[in-house]
């Protein structure tokens, strides 16, 4: 049990996609480095409403080899292929279990960038690695867990 | 929400002389805006389909004679940019209803043939059209630096004492210079065939017939041009597009659609343009203006920013008669065939034939019926581009356009314009077809005439006139538009003049454009375009 | 005229404007050849009627402008492309005086929909809301790459469980018809018959099945219609700015006769006037299967490279089988529209259905265009002039009548029938299309000044790229989607021979002013010749 955003949090997400991706027949083979953009909205209480966390993940051969988080507006001297960006609530919903991360993808509540059409033929693989991060991370949620009860609502 | 932005120099309209004037700017490094009314760029350099898909009509300017010397054709490399021509050696004929032999200027090249047509009717004019063409042409260098150089002042004179040393011996003296163009065709040439086609030639450019002082107009400028037509290839519009390209490579934005209704003098000076939309452009250093003048100063400045003197001048600026133009444009089964083909099967391949005119008597009624406000009876000179660029009609087909002598859009009403827009080309088809008998209704797919009242409507092209500003010694040469204009400046700092208005005036030479490029670059010292090997 | 670039594309229409602007900016000499005097292709603007009045002669409705990656990187704006978005969008008026109209604001619409049907008016709602979340993320994985197959995508779908997810969208879609989809949705036969017009404009036929696959996503973009204001053809400018600013060169009237072909590669074109163009590097075509292969190569390449297999193949490309009759008006009032008394929005909407009531009532009309019939007159009306008062002198309008109607048509009884027909019988059916719009709003007629009709057969004669009067450059059924379009050789954008590209609308996904066929085709080039994708900034 680790809290969420914390150093010990992201390396048991890291460990239960490995775990997952030694699981899985095909990964796909090759590397990509994804940023995943966590914007403050005002109603989860991990990102400051108005400021944004950054966090660069490196996937090689289905495994994340490692991530950091990332200075804002600072120029990277790595090559993204995708680009993932939401609501710090989705994103906390997500980890909670709450949202399914496909749902949030479609609906338009993460943006995705990047080449899409891999993403559709690794469906499978895609499937597996976020099931692992949703199900298999125990979290703490020292601030509250989603869902969230919003301010204009209390 | 009405928005501001922020250039060095704007250009009102995408005319052919603003296209070059802002080309010419943005090269010399200022941050150039091209504002243009209309949906697309060229002005008069204008090839639409307006009947039907794949049949090509230039709507107003026909043929192109200076290619060869325009200096943005080099300085521009429009030639690699995708500008091509076609030189037909059959220039300019005119055919006759009785079928006797047409009259067929060739091209400089070919003037051997030019004299054999000619001689047809009299060795003497073939002779004395060879030598004055030949003497003119010599000259080309001259007037080529003339041409794309602001007026002198003193012109009058300087031609006279030019057509004493070039012509003297020929008995063309500096006297010639006072008479109008009819008198001097008349003295040098006697067949009427010829004169025919000579007087049309000249009015085809706005000089009056029958207007004194512009003799030397004649022997200077239409002798010089006289057969030397290009044909673009594709149509005129290409060389609009390939200016346009210049333009866009040079980092000129033109912004089309954006009507020019203010502008903005402040202390005196020409800061910038409101547009119709309500957007503001400012001008960092200038202002030109390739609309007419009496819309640059009168509703653009406005009177409040001219002096008393300057107002007067503008209200008194003429617009027409001398130049005005209905085309017509047709949808052909088959290119015309002419009576006079029998004798010269030229006539059937001349890039500008003349219809309807039997002898120099028809052809002055014309003029002066037209100049007189009266639509003359129905004759043309007509082009069948597609005889020559398969690309401006589908296959085995042909695209007619041709010029009618109207009179200015005021001179009839509403009504009746729309009367000659139902009724005129049916008229002249019928005389048309008298001259060439396969030109019945029946090989006509489809047909229009478009009208001086429609031209001034979309090209803004006051009164129809083609020339922006008629043609008669008080707008010519140092006097056009008046004196105190005539060197592309204006009394508002920063604002300059540079189209048709302005010298050398109306045509496809881009020298008006060109001209106020070299004034502007004196006044903000930038680099002259002039080439020493070509000396202007 | 140059003798050589590294890239040669043939056709300046938005996707050979487009894909020569990133080629060229990728640091590549491009030259682009086109056929007629202007540039544009479908995006051109002309003065049919009278001067001053500007008629958008083929695309008028720009639905992609948000999406589409050209816009953006291009810099389409800065270059002078301004959009608006009518608030009022669409209606459609029945023959009963009552009327539905689709707002920009979808909760408007959604008002005006549950006057013909409370629980289609919430069906609505829920159909664009789901299809308008998963549209951007869909169209972009689906417009915007090059395609993978049918069975691909059903797969990816299935694995993410899409059935589940959605209410709307399902793999058994593939297998419906648009009329179908309605029928199982809907309950108002007015509703259905906007909801079928909408997507019969956008070029899907509500009696083909398989196209309920894509329906929900049109219905995403229902209230997502741009005008170009200046019309159509400022696009056109935009793109050509652009791409001469970086140093490309277009050419106009350069009819293109042949491609130079060397060793099974394509090296060059030959252009009608004589002139012979060098590519260094690549061709690429954006015009018709038809012309690229079966016109620009000789019988020996034709023989020895493509196979008579792929001849037959491209000679049987299929086309839409209705196409476009429209008129173009120039007016000096405003439809004033009996309906507004039911609506009075109607009297602002951008495009008007008159008259299709039911879907049974597009479905007759579908019978009749197969059989070369015209129906009788459904135009629906377009008023630009309403949202961009700069396509018309002041206090003036222009308008356009778009009716579906068949490329070959037979007049009577005696008609052997053909496209020709129609230059008989254009002006007869405009007059009949113009009655009709005056039915519906009876001042229309006297407002008329003049009026040019532009048919099916006009579009193939100005445009031959369009075979058949087809706007759509290829038939949208699901035989001839996504990877297999127009035929599987092509699907990627690339040719039987080498260095030959295909990026124009007779590739994935299909014509209308998407820019995906270029920008997909750019993307295999790429790969192909090895640029680095400045564009594709994740």
């Amino acid at each position: 049990m680790s809290k969420i955003y914390t150093d010990e949090w992201y390396e048991s997400v890291k460990d239960a996609i490995n775990k997952s991706a030694s699981t899985l027949k095909e990964v796909p083979k090759g590397k990509w480095i994804l940023v995943i953009e966590i914007v403050g909205d005002g109603v989860s209480p991990y990102v400051d409403e108005g400021s944004e966390r950054h966090f660069l993940v490196s996937i090689e051969d289905g495994k994340c080899m490692w991530y950091e988080e990332i200075e804002l507006g600072k120029s990277l001297d790595v090559k993204l292929n995708y680009r993932f960006r939401g609501n710090a609530e989705v994103f906390d919903s997500i980890a909670a279990g709450t949202l399914d991360p496909i749902d949030a993808a479609l609906g338009g509540d993460i943006k995705v960038k990047g080449d899409m059409r891999f993403l559709l033929r690794q469906a499978d693989q895609v499937q597996t690695l976020l099931l692992a991060y949703t199900k298999n991370v125990e979290t703490e949620w020292p601030l509250g867990k989603p869902p969230y009860v919003r301010k204009a609502d209390s | 929400m009405p928005e501001t932005f922020n250039y060095d120099a704007i250009v009102i309209g995408a005319g052919h002389n603003g296209l070059c004037l802002g080309a010419y700017l943005a090269r010399a490094g200022l941050k150039t805006a091209i504002l243009e009314r209309r949906h697309e760029e060229g002005g008069g350099v204008n090839t639409e389909e307006p009947l039907l898909p794949g049949y090509r009509h230039n709507m107003h300017a026909q043929y192109m004679e200076f290619f060869d010397i325009m200096p943005m054709f080099k300085d521009f490399e429009l030639e690699r940019i995708g500008l091509r021509t076609i030189m037909p050696e059959a220039q300019a004929g005119i055919a006759f209803e009785d079928g006797r032999p047409p009259v067929i200027i060739h091209r400089p090249d070919l003037l051997d043939r030019t004299h054999k047509s000619i001689s047809v009717y009299s060795k003497s004019d073939a002779d004395m059209y060879v030598e004055l063409k030949k003497r003119v042409m010599s000259m080309e260098n001259l007037l080529a630096v003339n041409l794309y150089s602001p007026p002198l002042e003193g012109d009058t004179q300087l031609q006279g004492q030019l057509i004493d040393a070039l012509l003297g011996d020929l008995g063309i003296t500096a006297d010639f210079v006072m008479k109008t163009p009819k008198v001097v065709i008349d003295e040098l040439f006697e067949s009427t065939e010829l004169r025919a086609l000579l007087y049309r030639s000249t009015v085809e450019w706005g000089f009056p017939v029958d207007t004194a002082c512009t003799g030397a107009a004649f022997l200077t400028f239409i002798m010089w041009t006289m057969g030397n037509w290009k044909m673009c290839k594709g149509g005129t519009h290409s060389l609009a597009k390939a200016m346009t390209q210049a333009c866009y490579s040079a980092g000129v934005d033109l912004v089309e659609s954006s009507e020019v209704k203010e502008i903005i003098v402040e202390n005196g000076r020409a800061t910038g343009v409101k547009v119709a939309n309500g957007d503001t452009f400012n001008a960092s250093k200038l202002v030109a203006s390739n609309a007419d003048l009496r819309q640059t100063l009168l509703d653009m400045v406005g009177q409040d920013n001219l002096s008393p003197k300057w107002v007067k001048r503008a209200k008194a600026f003429r617009y027409g008669p001398s130049h005005v133009l209905g085309t017509l444009t047709m949808c052909l089964y088959e290119a015309p065939n002419y009576k006079s083909a029998k004798y010269d099967e030229e006539i059937n391949k001349c890039f500008y034939t003349l219809v309807g005119f039997e002898n120099e008597l028809d052809m002055a009624q014309y003029i002066r019926d037209a100049y007189n406000g009266h639509l003359p009876k129905p004759a043309a000179g007509t082009w069948v581009n597609s005889i020559w660029d398969q690309s401006q009609a589908p296959p085995s087909r042909h695209s007619a356009t041709g010029w009618y002598f109207m009179p200015p859009k005021s001179a009839l009403s509403k009504e009746e314009w729309e009367e000659v827009r139902r009724t005129y080309n049916k008229k002249f088809i019928d005389v048309w077809q008298r001259f060439a008998p396969n030109m019945t209704s029946d090989n006509i797919i489809a047909e229009r005439v478009y009208t001086p009242d429609q031209m001034e409507r979309k090209n803004m092209m006051m009164e129809g006139d083609f020339s922006n500003g008629e043609f008669s010694p008080d707008q010519m040469g140092p006097n056009r538009p008046f004196p105190e204009a005539s060197s592309y400046r204006t009394e508002v700092e920063g604002l300059y003049l540079c189209g048709p208005s302005a010298y050398p005036g109306g045509g496809v030479h881009a020298a008006c454009g060109y001209n106020s490029f070299k004034v502007i670059a004196n006044d903000f010292s930038l680099d002259t375009p002039v080439v020493a090997s070509r000396g202007y | 005229m140059l003798k050589e670039a590294d890239v040669i594309i043939i056709g300046a229409g938005h996707n050979g404007l487009a894909l020569g602007c990133y080629l060229q900016r990728s640091g590549l000499e491009v030259v682009i050849l086109e056929r007629r005097h202007e540039e544009g292709g479908g995006l051109t603007t002309e003065e049919l009627t009278l001067p001053g009045f500007l008629h958008n002669v083929h695309a008028n409705y720009h639905t992609f402008v948000d999406l589409s990656p050209p816009v953006g990187d291009l810099d389409l704006r800065g270059h002078g492309v301004k959009y608006v978005r009518p608030e009022v969008q669409m209606a459609s008026i029945y023959e009963d005086g009552s009327a539905l109209v689709v707002y920009e604001d979808i909760d408007k619409t959604v008002e005006s929909i549950s006057q013909f049907s409370k629980k289609d008016a919430e069906t609505f709602k829920k159909l664009f809301t789901e299809a308008h979340g998963y549209v951007n993320l869909l169209l972009s994985t689906l417009m915007f790459e090059p395609p993978m197959s049918v069975k691909d995508l059903t797969k990816a779908l299935s694995v993410f469980g899409v059935n589940k997810r959605s209410e709307f969208l399902s793999v058994k879609l593939r297998r419906e018809t648009i009329n179908d989809f309605l029928n199982e949705h809907f309950e108002s036969d007015k509703v259905k018959a906007h909801l079928a017009f909408h997507g019969a404009i956008c070029g899907y036929s509500n009696d083909k099945v398989g196209l309920a696959i894509g329906f929900p996503l049109l219905v995403g973009k229902i209230n997502n219609w741009h005008l170009s204001v200046g019309g159509s053809h400022r696009l056109a400018h935009g793109l050509w700015r652009d791409f001469a600013f970086h140093g490309g060169v277009l050419i106009t009237d350069a009819e293109v006769q042949g491609i130079v072909v060397d060793n099974k590669k394509a090296v060059g074109v030959r252009l009608s006037d004589g002139n012979e163009i060098v590519a260094r590097k690549l061709v690429a075509s954006t015009v018709s299967v038809e012309q690229t292969f079966l016109e620009f190569l000789n019988e020996n390449e034709k023989n020895e490279i493509l196979g008579n297999e792929f001849v037959e193949k491209v000679k049987n490309v299929k086309h839409q089988e209705y196409s476009l009759f429209s008129v173009h008006l120039a007016m000096k009032e405003l439809p004033n529209y009996v309906a507004s008394s039911f609506n009075p929005d109607v009297n602002r909407a951008w495009v008007v259905n008159l008259g299709y009531g039911s879907l049974g009532d597009l479905n007759n009309d579908w019978r009749l265009i197969k059989e070369g019939r015209l129906p009788t007159p459904h135009p629906n009306a377009a008023v630009n002039s309403l949202y961009d008062p700069t396509d018309a002198p002041e206090g003036f309008y222009t308008g356009l009548l778009r009716q579906f109607a068949p490329y070959e048509v037979k007049t009577g009884n005696n008609s052997n029938g053909g496209s020709a027909e129609w230059n008989v019988e254009s002006r007869h059916y405009g007059e009949s299309c113009i009655r009709t719009w005056n039915k519906f709003a009876p001042n229309v007629e006297d407002s008329i000044i003049e009026f040019a009709t532009y048919s099916p057969h006009d579009i193939t004669e100005k445009l031959p790229n369009m075979v058949k009067g087809d706007w759509m450059m290829g038939e949208i059924t699901l035989e001839n989607m996504l990877d297999v379009r127009p035929t599987p050789e092509l699907g990627q954008y690339r040719t039987p021979i080498e260095s030959l590209y295909m990026a124009g609308s007779t590739q994935h996904p299909h014509g209308f002013i998407t820019f995906a066929p270029a920008y997909n085709a750019l993307s295999i080039i790429a790969e192909d010749i090895g640029i680095e994708s400045w564009w594709r900034e994740v």
